[in-house]
């Protein structure tokens, strides 16, 4: 068995007996999303793009939940194993150097798509599922923003002296993404200078490309370039930066 | 003497400006046990990381088993066992996890050695118990154990027993020591001096990135601790103190009550029990007392110390 699959059904193993991980990426999305996706009746659609809200935030959380493995569980996760010296445990044993972070990336994908899988279960039986406009265009989104996010927790996790640290800033990176990026208010009802603000936010676009699709209300494919443009970015930072 | 196992030839590491591994020549044979001992900061660490590939020499070069640990590492990873300092396991894995982690399931018979490490090493029943629930002695024992998972022909094992009660080092040497009659090749990191007494073939002792001195630990006491002291209790009367001073070899003796010690070099021994016999002296209780090896290298560091405050040539 190759080094990579030991250690991904090992992380697998282990990030699932992880609370902050059971509690961010599965149930934070989850709870979120059952109370605002209830929060707006069918008379509030005009700020949604004339959309049904709960469809609207079904559609949304999806980028919520790559989000939360994004900046808050691979970021911590990482920077604590080079802090306790798991990494150097690794390295000695023989392990690639590169292979905990293709590892890290294949866990982060795999826990994004599982637990989106059960944001959509759940989410249904409340709200119903939106019908899927264009489905492999959603599909790619989902996918891609879970691999750049995924990065973007490698680089994170590679910068942060310590796991407190990750912690912190991925915290700070989250909500103000969450909030402006796609779990909060729709961009209809933000200022002028939140909506600009929300437009740099890479979550934005995250969420747009799987949301356009989605819904109907777009290609959602300049988004999609963003997050490739974001995903180069990062997988560049993080290959340089990681460290034993 | 077997081949060389580890072969370092003039290693160099620096950080930014720090050089903190200075032109380091070492060579380990097979079935060696070679101990690297040395304060904090003697560049140990960094030596063995670069020895198991962890981190690029900058100047200098390593060979492993024949092989680059920077090009070869693959190869060398079920030949080479390491337990490293300050690194750890992550909390939630399991032993069995762990041992199935980095076990190599094409070495043949592995899983049936490995029942017997476990049982060896007192694991056998904590299968299924997390990392963060051992103790310390039984995580030792864990990076022993996974460091020793593949039938590595070379062990590197930094500060092992560090936290370890007495009787868990004693196991853990004779376990070392049972690795040396198996024909395995042991580095061994350690700031015990009486560790590396007990079980290393040679020691190199390291200080400011340099190798001071290598040899086995009985010829590193003979060059830098080569005195004796001796102890007797003198009666009344007895051979004064001056004619005791001036016997051959002494270096200077004191007196408290009816106690005598006295210091010298080895040959000193004979000439002051000569002097005491001929002066009607012969004490029931003398003893001789030996320099051990961190009597040794405590005088190998503090004469580097000297040198290196000495004035160069050209500033005299």
């Amino acid at each position: 068995m190759s080094a990579i699959v030991k250690l991904v059904r090992t992380e697998l193993r282990l990030v699932l007996r992880e609370p902050l991980v059971l509690a961010f990426v599965f149930a934070f999305p989850i709870i979120t999303v059952l109370v605002i996706a209830g929060s707006f009746g069918a008379d509030d659609a005009h700020s949604f793009a004339n959309v049904d809200p709960s469809q609207w935030y079904v559609a949304s959380y999806l980028a919520v939940v790559i989000a939360a493995v994004g900046l808050v569980m691979v970021p911590v996760h990482l920077a604590g194993y080079r802090e306790r010296g798991v990494l150097r445990r690794f390295a000695a044993a023989g392990f690639p150097r590169w292979s905990f972070a293709a590892a890290e990336l294949i866990v982060g994908v795999t826990l994004t798509l599982v637990a989106s899988v059960v944001l959509l279960l759940v989410a249904s039986a409340a709200y119903g599922l939106p019908p899927i406009d264009s489905p492999v265009t959603t599909v790619a989104g989902v996918v891609l923003g879970a691999v750049a996010f995924t990065s973007v927790g490698l680089l994170l996790g590679a910068l942060m002296p310590n796991a407190r640290a990750a912690q912190g800033v991925g915290l700070l990176a989250f909500f103000p993404s969450f909030l402006l990026g796609g779990g909060g208010p729709p961009p209809d009802a933000m200022s002028s200078t939140l909506r600009h603000v929300a437009n740099v936010l890479p979550l934005t676009h995250v969420t747009r490309a799987i949301r356009q699709p989605w819904l109907g209300l777009g290609s959602g494919m300049g988004d999609l370039a963003v997050v490739g443009a974001v995903l180069v970015v990062s997988a560049f930072g993080w290959r340089r930066a990681i460290r034993l | 003497m077997g081949e060389p196992v580890v072969e370092v030839h003039q290693l160099c590491k620096r950080y930014g400006e720090r050089t903190v591994v200075d032109h380091v020549d070492l060579e380990i044979a097979e079935g060696e046990i070679v101990g690297l001992l040395g304060s904090n900061g003697a560049g140990k660490t960094t030596t063995v990381e670069c020895i198991s590939g962890l981190r690029r020499p900058d100047a200098g070069s390593v060979r492993v088993l024949g092989l680059d640990p920077q090009v070869d590492g693959s190869t060398l990873r079920t030949l080479v066992g390491s337990q490293l300092q300050d690194s750890a396991l992550p909390d939630r894995l399991r032993v069995a996890e762990a041992i199935e982690l980095f076990r190599d399931p094409r070495i043949q018979g592995s899983r049936a050695a490995v029942d017997g490490l476990l049982v060896a090493f007192g694991l056998a029943e904590h299968r299924r118990r997390a990392f963060s629930a051992l103790s310390g002695g039984q995580r030792q024992r864990l990076f022993l154990v996974l460091a020793l998972l593949n039938r590595p022909r070379l062990v590197i094992l930094d500060e092992l027993t560090q936290g370890l009660d007495p009787a868990a080092r004693r196991d853990v040497w004779d376990a070392i020591r049972s690795l040396r009659d198996g024909g395995t090749t042991v580095l061994l990191v350690t700031h015990y001096m009486d560790e590396a007494e007990a079980l290393c073939d040679r020691v190199a002792v390291m200080h400011g990135g340099r190798v001071l001195d290598v040899g086995t630990p009985a010829r590193l006491v003979d060059r830098h601790a080569p005195w004796a002291t001796v102890r007797f209790d003198m009666t009344a009367g007895g051979v004064p103190i001056d004619c005791l001073r001036a016997v051959e070899g002494v270096s200077y003796v004191r007196q408290a009550g009816a106690q005598v010690e006295v210091r010298g070099d080895r040959q000193m021994i004979a000439h002051l029990c000569c002097a005491l016999v001929r002066g009607g002296e012969v004490p029931a209780d003398l003893s001789v007392v030996m320099p051990d090896l961190e009597e040794a290298v405590i005088a190998l560091l503090a004469g580097s110390d000297e040198r290196a405050l000495e004035p160069t040539g050209g500033a005299r």
